[in-house]
C-alpha cells in the first residue's frame, strides 16, 4: 500500500538549537526551528509527523516550524501541524508557526485554525515568542 | 462542441498520495489556459487547486482502506464563467449527511482530531460542492465560478 512507497516529497531542514536568553529561565539552549519545503499535504505529511516525533524523542520542547518555503498546504498538511502542536503540548513545551505568505494563511484561516495557532510573519518573531511559552517557564 | 466549453480534459492517476500534485499541476494549468482567457482570478485558482486535492485525497484514502487499485479520474471542464471538476473514485462509499462535527478550534478536544477537514474546505471555499456516494464509489463534483 501507498504508506511503504517513496512518498518524501517534503524537504525538512533542522536549525538548532539557537542560544536564548538563560537568564529567564528557560535552560541553555533555544527552540529548534524546523524549515519545510515542498508541499505539505498527504504525500508530505508522513516527513512533518517523523520529525516531530524525533523531536519530542530528543528532548526538544519549543519548536519553530518555517511554512515560509512550503509551496502547498491542505487539510492533511494541517493535521499534521494540528498534532504537532498537540504532542509538544502534551510534554510541556509549544509549537510556533511561521506563516507569512497570504495563500498557505487562507488555509489555516479558512478551518478557523487561525484561533489556534499565532501566524508569526518570520522566524524572529516566533523565537521571541517562545519567550513567553508560560509551561516552558513554569516546568 | 457548446459555444464558449471547452471540451473536458480527463486524468486517471494511480491511487497513491505521489499523484496528489500532479492533479494540481493540472487543474491550475487548465484554470490558467482556458484557451481565450482563464475565467478565474489567480485567488480562486489557488481555492480550485486546494479544494480538487481535498477530494482527491479523500478518495486516495478510500480506496487505500479496501485495498483498490483502480484509477481515479479528475475530470476538469472549463466554461465561461467557470470551472467544474470532478473527482472519480472506486472506494467504499460514505455518507456524507453522516460526517461529524469537529469540537471548536478553541477547545482541547480539538487538537485530538487531525483529519475530517477535507469535506468542510470543499463546502467552504468551492461555489458548490456536490457528494455522490455510493457501494461503487464517491465522486465530487467541485465547481468554481468567475463572479
Amino acid at each position: 500500500m501507498w504508506r511503504e512507497r517513496d512518498q518524501m516529497q517534503l524537504d525538512v531542514r533542522r536549525h538548532g538549537l539557537l542560544p536564548i536568553d538563560s537568564a529567564i529561565g528557560q535552560g541553555e539552549f533555544g527552540p529548534v526551528v524546523l524549515t519545510l519545503f515542498g508541499d505539505l499535504d498527504m504525500a508530505g505529511a508522513p516527513a512533518l509527523r517523523q520529525a516531530v516525533v524525533a523531536e519530542v524523542t530528543l528532548g526538544t520542547r519549543l519548536l519553530v516550524l518555517d511554512l515560509t518555503a512550503v509551496d502547498f498546504l491542505d487539510s492533511t498538511g494541517l493535521g499534521a501541524v494540528v498534532g504537532g502542536l498537540r504532542r509538544f503540548r502534551a510534554h510541556k513545551g509549544d509549537l510556533m508557526v511561521v506563516c507569512p505568505e497570504p495563500r498557505i494563511r487562507r488555509v489555516f484561516e479558512s478551518c478557523d485554525l487561525d484561533r489556534v495557532f499565532v501566524l508569526h510573519p518570520d522566524v524572529g518573531s516566533a523565537v521571541e515568542a517562545t519567550k513567553n511559552v508560560e509551561n516552558w517557564a513554569a516546568k | 462542441m457548446t459555444s464558449g466549453i471547452i471540451p473536458a480534459i480527463e486524468l486517471a492517476i494511480p491511487p497513491y498520495p505521489e499523484y496528489l500534485q500532479l492533479v494540481r499541476a493540472l487543474v491550475g494549468a487548465v484554470a490558467n489556459s482556458s484557451g481565450v482567457r482563464s475565467p478565474l482570478e489567480p485567488g480562486r485558482v489557488a481555492d480550485l487547486r486546494l479544494v480538487v486535492s481535498e477530494a482527491a485525497t479523500n478518495a486516495v484514502e478510500a480506496q487505500d482502506a479496501v485495498g483498490v487499485r483502480d484509477r481515479i479520474v479528475v475530470r476538469c471542464q472549463v466554461a465561461e464563467d467557470h470551472v467544474l471538476v470532478e473527482v472519480i473514485d472506486h472506494g467504499p462509499g460514505f455518507d456524507p449527511d453522516a460526517l461529524p462535527d469537529l469540537p471548536d478550534v478553541e477547545t482541547p478536544e480539538r487538537l485530538r482530531h487531525e483529519s475530517g477537514l477535507g469535506v468542510a474546505l470543499m463546502e467552504r471555499l468551492a461555489d458548490e460542492a456536490v457528494l455522490e456516494s455510493g457501494p461503487d464509489g464517491t465522486t465530487v463534483r467541485l465547481v468554481i465560478r468567475s463572479t
